[in-house]
């Protein structure tokens, strides 16, 4: 599980806001959040004050002449989120990270709020985490060649602890328990070609 | 839904037709007509009570045995459990492995991977097959003299000390690996064989191991919940006993 991650948002409409929250529970995405509804004068000041991950902000809020200076080492961190109704000048936009577009339809709202949050970070693609890192398919290697955790740890320069983790990494991902599986595995998706396998078996 | 005694057995496997494999190991056959569970088990001889156990518990994985289980003979029970050992070593498994045999014998896939499931498969069932020996020819000899120790009173302190020597602890243990091997086997079937041409023998070999899953997940809980403990009231039998004869 994640930790939370920390949202600002400046917004009037206080049903607006509900829904937004609404949306991030339905999501699953967990969450803390600081609100406000006033006009901004110095986001840098607001920022401080919540150190948040992400900022969602209603464009209107922000005082005519105030640009987000993506530049400013305080705010590089942080993802800006605006609230639209409708698509901004490019000279606009491009001070934000992504817009998120609050009239469109429930399926719209959705795949946009994912595919933003996907972005930011803070969702991870399923996709992505069942796929094995570089990592993970190097101890795959060696694990399915019958070489022990000890073995493994040697040759890699790593901790047993580590090369643990890794396994059960592996095994989480893939389902598959057992050393002769992965073996399988490992030989279904030529990461081992069977011939590395004689002499060890 | 519980099964109860006064169920037609007609209903019961309309109810659940897995129930078929369970009911054969008890001796009894299809043709039950309108009779009902109580009548087919007075036909066929059958313990009422045993028998609406032994459905029960495969009926609904998480129904408890609870009617006076522990009055259950042991041997009894041990005559099941080795009736489903050899459903598996007499049926099941050769069923699968002709089912491996027409895959290899067909051209859904390139030849190596044919190999390696069939391979993989072989390791599973001398894996299993050593897992029911060691329980054929210790665990249920052990159960066997056990009681036959309690029913005639032997008091030749060489065999009680021979039962003392054991605990049915001791086999409380390694479902586990072979466990592991037919849930990868599974999904390496599920998710990891590349493209095949055809997987229609594919999906009779997966239906065959989620059926023999099931079985031997109901065996492995049969043992855990009613042999287990008949087996522990008769070891606390034994050391009372040869405690008081020690006196």
């Amino acid at each position: 599980m994640q930790s939370p991650v920390e949202i600002l948002i400046i917004e009037p409409s206080f049903l607006i806001r509900e829904g937004i929250k609404t949306l991030l529970s339905q999501m699953e995405v967990a969450f803390r959040m600081d609100e406000s509804d006033a006009m901004v004068h110095n986001l840098n000041r607001l920022i401080q004050k919540s150190n948040p991950g992400l900022v969602m902000i209603n464009p209107s809020m922000m005082t005519e002449n105030l640009l987000i200076k993506r530049s400013d080492p305080e705010l590089s961190g942080v993802f800006f989120i605006a609230l639209v109704q409708q698509d901004l000048p490019d000279a606009v936009s491009s001070q934000f990270d992504a817009l998120l577009h609050i009239c469109a339809s429930k399926t719209a709202l959705i795949k946009e709020a994912e595919e933003i949050l996907t972005k930011a970070g803070i969702l991870s693609s399923e996709k992505e985490s069942n796929t094995l890192s570089g990592r993970e398919i190097d101890i795959l290697r060696l694990v399915a060649l019958g070489l022990t955790n000890n073995e493994i740890s040697e040759k890699l320069f790593i901790s047993i602890h580590t090369a643990m983790t890794h396994r059960k990494n592996i095994t989480r991902k893939l389902g598959i328990k057992t050393v002769s599986g992965l073996t399988v595995y490992a030989i279904l998706n030529k990461l081992i070609k069977t011939e590395e396998l004689k002499g060890r078996i | 839904m519980l099964i109860h005694k006064d169920m037609k057995m007609a209903e019961v496997i309309h109810l659940n037709h897995h129930l078929l494999h369970l009911i054969n190991r008890f001796g009894i056959q299809l043709g039950f007509g309108e009779k009902t569970v109580e009548d087919v088990c007075d036909d066929y001889d059958v313990p009422l009570l045993f028998f609406l156990e032994i459905v029960n518990t495969f009926h609904d994985p998480s129904y408890f045995p609870v009617s006076n289980m522990l009055q259950f003979k042991a041997g009894m029970l041990v005559d099941y459990l080795q009736k489903t050992h050899q459903y598996y070593l007499e049926f099941k498994i050769p069923e699968l492995e002709s089912y491996i045999k027409r895959l290899l014998s067909d051209d859904s896939m390139e030849p190596e991977i044919k190999q390696l499931l069939s391979d993989f498969f072989q390791q599973y069932k001398t894996e299993l097959t050593t897992h029911i020996n060691k329980e054929e020819q210790a665990v249920y000899p052990y159960v066997r003299a056990l009681e036959h120790f309690i029913d005639t009173n032997n008091d030749k302190a060489e065999f009680i000390q021979r039962l003392k020597d054991y605990s049915i602890h001791d086999y409380e243990e390694d479902h586990d690996d072979v466990e592991s091997k037919l849930f990868d086997l599974k999904n390496i079937i599920i998710k990891y064989i590349p493209k095949p041409k055809d997987s229609r023998i594919l999906n009779v070999i997966l239906h065959e191991l989620f059926e023999l899953e099931k079985d031997l997940n109901n065996h492995a809980h049969i043992e855990d919940l009613i042999l287990v403990p008949i087996v522990e009231k008769m070891e606390k039998e034994l050391m009372t006993r040869s405690d008081n004869s020690l006196i």
